[in-house]
């Protein structure tokens, strides 16, 4: 791919059509390159959705295309979150659902019949073709090198860290998010350069259609406000701005307000209120502006002085009532986590359980955006060389993002288009200026015919390097450098980001594959052998996929919407049986689920979760559940002999090792994810049942009993079962009770 | 704000040059203020007037109904939003309208000095979507201002439903 | 001539079910001693007569097993108190557990003569009903005896018969005469809702271990109305099991005996009569109550057959829940009647009840009776369900649960704006602003040349 801008370049002679075609063939090349890469979990596995989150927006869709986009609309979903429902309709971003039911009736008119399934899967490679083409226009307005947006288009195509997310079968919101993020951005440029309100309308509605698909719109919606406000900031306030932010506020906000998950949030969150301050800000700008048009400085300067005064006083006082008052709702957890990295451990272990929402490792950088790392500084360095309206938002954009990305391990996604189009720039200047040094009055030239004013980095005479021996060493280094970034992103892509997570794969000791699919055996059995209405618990990371594939109603699931409901969950994976049980009884569980990686080694399972049950559990009820006491007290979390008898007791212990002793001689099981050996005596279940167990034991599931028919406790019954004579119960202590009627 | 004071468009320097200079340095501020109006009466276009009437009527509309939302409550509160974005976005639309027209108007009778400045002048936007000239004619931004407007209606209608 | 035929067919079958229980008609009866069984003819007879197909078997038998290949063999099971240790390895209690978690019925009689065996003991602990640790007391009372036969040893008890358990309870063992109970085996009963006495010892009873010496008397196990003598235990499934302290009380002797209280005149017994409502009781012949149709919907005049029990409401709809409930009485359903000072109740439930609401009669059939209540669904959205969850003593339970969703409003079942006329103003708003625009537009294209005056008009 890196190959493909030189050769439009080495044909900078011909005419204009020759390069827009070669331009057209290059981007198509980008964009299958972009999607074809992403085809490799297909072709390993199977076209399956993966994960988690995308089997509800798989299971969305499939409820959208069969009953439609006004029943869709008003959805109550009333197989998760049992026994509250879900407003589901409502408390979802609908974008990529209605756009993959376009889609797919687009198709069906075409007489073209594609199973739902199939464009879920192949959604996200698709779009990201788009968002190659997105950033190519996004880039092509920063710079007046042609080869900058053909680079970082490429670079966009097949970046790990966009990769990630938008594998084949990663039917997320993020999938199409990214290229409205990009595409969105590209507006907003053009508008700002063109002053049109065209331009801003468009900006608008893509933001609109970006607030229905995905929850991160908040980085659009700050990240603009901000371009505004350090462009007034630099004294740099023109009409086109005014002209561009109005139009992109006042229509964005309604757009977004057309969104019954956003609904009113715009006007009363404060995540939205630095867009409502430069909204006003600008306004008086303009006033001042316009006023001044007709009064000498001096005079202008004493009206300005009374009228900020006045301005700011209100408005600081109508803020600070409001937030008092409540109207405004105060900052969202999940914002405060993105400023203080401390805050979600602390106050929200709900977020801070998951694994995305963690602080971002540094070698994550490096693997995810490999060589565009470093070239990622030279790039933002090259936009303060000419520091135009555009490239303060590459700045702008490039700080925060960096920052958010190193707070939240998602949030590295929106830090990747940035990066490719800082990396693109300074990888094209790079290349402009060793490639073509000898004939350098060609390009520029030609930008001269393009441009009534070139950029001033275009118009500086070439500093000298006309050596063929450097040009050759700078180009083959720099050809190098992109051969490895290929390489490193079909490896990374391959190996790291194209497993669906749902099927695992394993190597034998011989090499080949071994597939391990436990997860959907244990789907398929619940979807076969349980009635219709059962109700599953398990813990909240398997809802979405119990809801999607076992098709059975669940109390929990990845919309982690009521934290109250998780923690009971928590408690009751986490207490001991007898107070479970009531629990259990009470929302209706049928069966419970476990996922327990002990026999096989699979590190991502429940006991390894529990820790985050008991945490969430606890923050309900301190009381009840404590995370101290499944410690050990030398603080260790052990479940070997030497685990605390809370951990011993707790449900979550009971159902993960029920009977596996079994499968060892005595005293030889050893669980192979914790390492450790395991009690020669196993748990007991008094109120449960096993009722399956998946081939390595990933999956188990267990039925919950019902009440003793005579009345006993379930301790009781099951050692009556077992034959245990019962010790007369008479013998208690103080008075005896007298029974009455 | 510092920015603001620092920096002046080219624009409104020259219609600035031809207002008559009435003021004293130690006016108040009801005399800049009067000042103002009167420069603003006699230097203003009889069509940018028009613009700006309508963006008085918008001003008006907006205040009764934010007044009308504090004094009688916000009960339907949509119906609120939605009627007083409406009046907001119809007056920054037609602020814009009436920045472009004017800007267009003076660049075309005053040969546009503001042009040369980096950062006044409209750029040349080049590729596909290349067929705009330098700055945005009447016509053109008549043009973007209608469109704006129904996708601003079309919102508003669907919110109040 | 069909129809008249079936109808035939269908009245000699109902001649045939006359008087049974409505579980079923096998019973089998444990019975160690052949001997023994003349001693209970009339008994016999009485349950012969009522339709049941009775089975004789010793314990010891080889052949005897409740199960015939997994399921029950018999309906019910009556078990004369054994000689030796137990009933034996067919009998176990898990067996006699297992026989009730199945849907059968089981009376069991005890007697103070003997001793009762552990493996009873323990069966009876599993349903909390307890007897006295040396296994072989009798009830003594020295002011409630019969004098004619038990002028010495004070054993046989001469009692009324029991009322209702509570006010709000029907009384299914009550009516006229003096029940006598030769030398019965006490029990006290656990803190346990399923379990009930019908019958206490009187609050001069104690119980006296005639083998061992009076003095050994120090800790006192229970006296008084603490004393059960006969008590009944429902199992959740509505299976029963009946303790009956004294066997004797079922001799033929005793069902035409003459007794005659310390202080009063001779009576005939009515023994025969109450063993027939223990059994009747016990064999599922009354307390039983059966839901019939359970229907609700939403409270509107023209109901069609799909607007019945529809899965999903809205919050805030009208709602209309009702039940048919009968009462098996010996040989037919008849209208269930909820006794005076007791209450129907309808619960509608997401995790707590939101309402608790008495059901009314509102219809009645030939064999039933329809309950039922309007309400509104609350203002909360999720899964909710309708209970009914009625638990009397000696009436089988009722605890019918229906899921239904509740949403919340659809986008278009909201008032409209122009429905709420405190949005009339900013839909003038919106409106004057389009109207302002169209205007605007249509003036500025008009004064389209930029010198033009016409617009000075305006």
């Amino acid at each position: 791919m890196a190959e493909s801008p030189l050769d439009v370049l080495l044909k900078g002679n011909s005419g204009r059509t020759t390069r827009g075609l070669l331009r057209i063939i290059i981007l198509a090349t980008i964009a299958a390159a972009a999607v074809s890469s992403r085809l490799f979990s297909v072709i390993r596995f199977e076209s399956i959705i993966h994960e988690f989150d995308p089997w509800f927006n798989f299971r969305a869709t499939k409820y959208l295309v069969s009953h439609g986009f006004e029943s869709f609309w008003d959805w109550f979903d009333d197989r998760t979150w049992h026994p509250l429902g879900r407003v589901t309709g409502g408390t979802l971003y609908p974008g990529l659902m209605v756009t993959s039911g376009v889609i797919y009736h687009v198709l069906r008119f075409l007489t073209i019949p594609v199973d739902i399934r199939n464009i879920c899967v192949l959604l996200a490679p698709g779009f990201s073709g788009l968002t190659a083409l997105a950033m190519y226009f996004l880039t092509r307005e920063m710079t007046t090198s042609p080869s900058a947006g053909l680079l970082a288009a490429a670079f966009m195509g097949i970046v790990p860290g966009y990769i990630s997310r938008s594998v084949a079968g990663s039917y997320d919101n993020e999938a199409i998010a990214i290229f409205l993020l990009v595409f969105t951005f590209f507006l907003w440029i053009k508008a700002v350069k063109n002053g049109s309100i065209m331009w801003g309308s468009l900006a608008a509605l893509f933001y609109g259609y970006m607030v229905s698909a995905w929850g991160g719109y908040v980085f659009i919606t700050n990240l603009i406000p901000l371009h505004v406000f350090v462009l007034l900031c630099m004294g740099r306030y023109s009409s086109r701005i005014y002209i561009s932010y109005t139009t992109w506020y006042a229509l964005g906000t309604l757009a977004s307000m057309q969104i019954p998950f956003v609904g009113f949030l715009p006007i009363r969150n404060s995540d939205h209120m630095s867009a409502l301050g430069v909204f006003g800000l600008i306004q008086l700008v303009a006033f001042a502006d316009f006023v001044r048009g007709f009064i000498p400085g001096k005079h202008f300067q004493r009206l300005l002085t009374t009228m900020i005064i006045v301005v700011f006083g209100i408005a600081f006082v109508g803020l600070v009532v409001l937030t008092v008052s409540g109207v405004i709702a105060p900052w969202s957890g999940r914002f405060y986590s993105l400023w203080d990295t401390g805050y979600a451990k602390i106050h929200i272990p709900i977020i801070a359980s998951v694994s995305e929402h963690q602080p971002t490792a540094w070698p994550a950088f490096f693997f995810d955006l490999n060589f565009l790392i470093w070239l990622f500084p030279a790039g933002v360095y090259m936009c303060f060389r000419d520091l135009k309206d555009e490239h303060v938002f590459v700045i702008i954009y490039s700080v925060l993002a960096s920052y958010f990305a190193g707070v939240m391990v998602r949030l590295m996604l929106t830090l990747t288009p940035i990066v490719c189009v800082a990396a693109a720039l300074a990888l094209s200047t790079i290349l402009d200026t060793y490639v073509f040094a000898k004939n350098g009055p060609n390009p520029r030239a030609k930008a001269n015919e393009d441009n009534s004013d070139g950029l001033r980095s275009t118009r500086k005479p070439n500093v000298g390097v006309t050596s063929y021996l450097s040009k050759a060493v700078m180009t083959s280094s720099v050809v190098i450098y992109l051969l490895l970034f290929v390489a490193h992103c079909t490896w990374v892509t391959s190996n790291a980001y194209s497993s669906p997570s749902v099927v695992l794969a394993s190597r034998l000791p011989d090499g080949s594959q071994h597939i391990i699919d436990d997860y959907r055996e244990a789907y398929y059995w619940l979807r076969q052998n349980t009635e219709h209405n059962a109700k599953i618990m398990s813990w909240w990371d398997y809802g979405y996929q119990i809801g999607g594939m076992a098709d059975r109603p669940t109390l929990v699931d990845n919309n982690t919407w009521n934290n109250t409901h998780i923690a009971t969950v928590g408690k009751a994976m986490s207490s001991r049986e007898e107070v479970s049980y009531p629990i259990l009884r009470q929302h209706d569980v049928d069966y419970v689920l476990v996922v327990f990686g002990g026999l096989l080694g699979y590190s991502g399972d429940d006991i390894n979760k529990f820790l985050w049950m008991v945490r969430i559990a606890e923050g309900i009820w301190p009381d009840e559940v404590k995370e101290r006491d499944f410690f050990t007290a030398r603080g260790e979390y052990r479940v070997d002999d030497g685990a605390t008898p809370t951990m011993r007791n707790s449900l979550m212990y009971k159902m993960s090792y029920y009977n596996f002793n079994s499968l060892f001689g005595p005293g030889q099981a050893v669980d192979r994810v914790r390492g450790s050996r395991l009690p020669a005596e196993g748990p007991q279940l008094n109120t449960l049942e096993e009722a399956f167990t998946s081939e390595n034991w990933i999956i188990r599931i267990y039925k919950v009993k019902d009440l003793d028919n005579l009345g006993r406790d379930h301790n009781n019954a099951v050692a009556f079962d077992k034959g245990h004579k019962r010790k007369r119960a008479t013998k208690r202590k103080g008075p005896r009770v007298l029974r009455t009627e | 704000m510092p920015s603001a004071s620092s920096s002046a468009p080219a624009a409104s320097s020259s219609s600035l040059s031809s207002g008559p200079k009435t003021l004293t340095q130690n006016s108040s501020i009801y005399d800049i203020a009067h000042t103002v109006w009167q420069q603003y009466l006699a230097t203003t276009p009889q069509r940018t007037m028009l613009l700006d009437a309508f963006m008085g009527f918008l001003v008006l509309v907006g205040g009764v109904q934010f007044v009308y939302c504090v004094v009688g409550g916000n009960y339907p509160f949509n119906a609120f939003l939605s009627g007083f974005c409406a009046a907001v976005g119809q007056f920054v639309l037609t602020a814009s309208l009436r920045m472009q027209t004017s800007s267009a108007a003076t660049s075309s009778s005053s040969s546009s000095t503001g042009g040369a400045k980096g950062k006044g002048g409209k750029k040349v936007v080049k590729g596909d979507a290349g067929e705009e000239g330098s700055g945005i004619s009447a016509e053109r931004a008549f043009a973007d201002y209608v469109f704006g407007s129904l996708i601003l209606h079309f919102f508003c209608i669907n919110f109040i439903n | 001539m069909r129809w008249s035929l079936s109808s035939l067919f269908l009245f000699g079958f109902l001649a045939v079910v006359h008087a049974l229980s409505s579980s079923g008609n096998r019973l089998l009866v444990v019975l160690e001693d052949g001997s023994e069984k003349d001693l209970y003819s009339t008994f016999w007879s009485d349950l012969e007569a009522r339709g049941y197909d009775l089975v004789f078997e010793s314990p010891k038998s080889d052949k005897l097993s409740l199960f015939d290949l997994g399921e029950r063999a018999y309906d019910h099971l009556l078990l004369l108190p054994p000689r030796s240790k137990g009933f034996g390895p067919s009998l176990s209690p898990k067996n006699i557990v297992d026989f009730m978690n199945k849907d059968g019925n089981v009376l069991l009689a005890l007697s103070g003569k003997s001793t009762t065996p552990s493996a009873v003991s323990s069966l009876l602990l599993e349903l909390d009903l307890h007897l006295a640790t040396d296994r072989s007391s009798v009830v003594v009372d020295h002011f409630n005896y019969d004098t004619l036969s038990a002028a010495e040893k004070h054993d046989v008890l001469l009692l009324q018969r029991p009322g209702p358990l509570r006010p709000d309870t029907k009384a299914f063992f009550d009516g006229e005469g003096v029940l006598a109970l030769p030398r019965a085996a006490p029990h006290t009963l656990g803190d346990h809702a399923l379990i009930a006495p019908i019958l206490r010892a009187p609050a001069t009873a104690y119980s006296y271990n005639p083998k061992e010496d009076l003095s050994a008397g120090e800790d006192v196990w229970a006296t008084g109305s603490q004393l059960a003598l006969v008590s009944a235990m429902q199992t959740r499934a509505s299976s029963r099991f009946t303790l009956l302290g004294s066997v004797e009380s079922l001799q033929d002797k005793w069902f035409s005996a003459t007794v005659k209280a310390p202080n009063g005149k001779e009576t005939g017994t009515a023994n025969q009569d109450f063993a027939k409502q223990l059994t009747a009781w016990t064999f599922k012949e009354t307390g039983v109550l059966k839901v019939g149709k359970i229907e609700h919907h939403l409270a509107k005049d023209d109901l069609t057959a799909e607007d019945l029990n529809p899965t999903i409401y809205r919050i805030k709809n009208e709602t209309v829940f009702s039940i048919e409930i009968s009462e098996y009485s010996h040989d037919r359903y008849i209208p269930f009647e909820v006794p005076a000072n007791d209450a129907l109740q309808l619960e509608f439930t997401m995790l707590s009840p939101f309402h608790r609401l008495k059901l009314e009669p509102t219809a009645r059939t030939e064999n039933s009776t329809i309950y039922s209540t309007q309400f509104t669904v609350p203002d909360q959205h999720g899964i909710f369900s309708f209970r009914v969850n009625y638990k009397r003593p000696f009436l089988t339970n009722i605890e019918e649960k229906h899921e239904v969703t509740v949403r919340h409003f659809a986008h278009n079942e909201y008032p409209r704006s122009w429905k709420i006329s405190g949005g009339w103003v900013w839909i003038a708003g919106l409106w004057s602003v389009i109207g302002g625009f169209l205007a605007f537009v249509f003036v500025w294209l008009y004064s389209e040349p930029a010198s033009a005056k016409v617009k000075k008009t305006q």
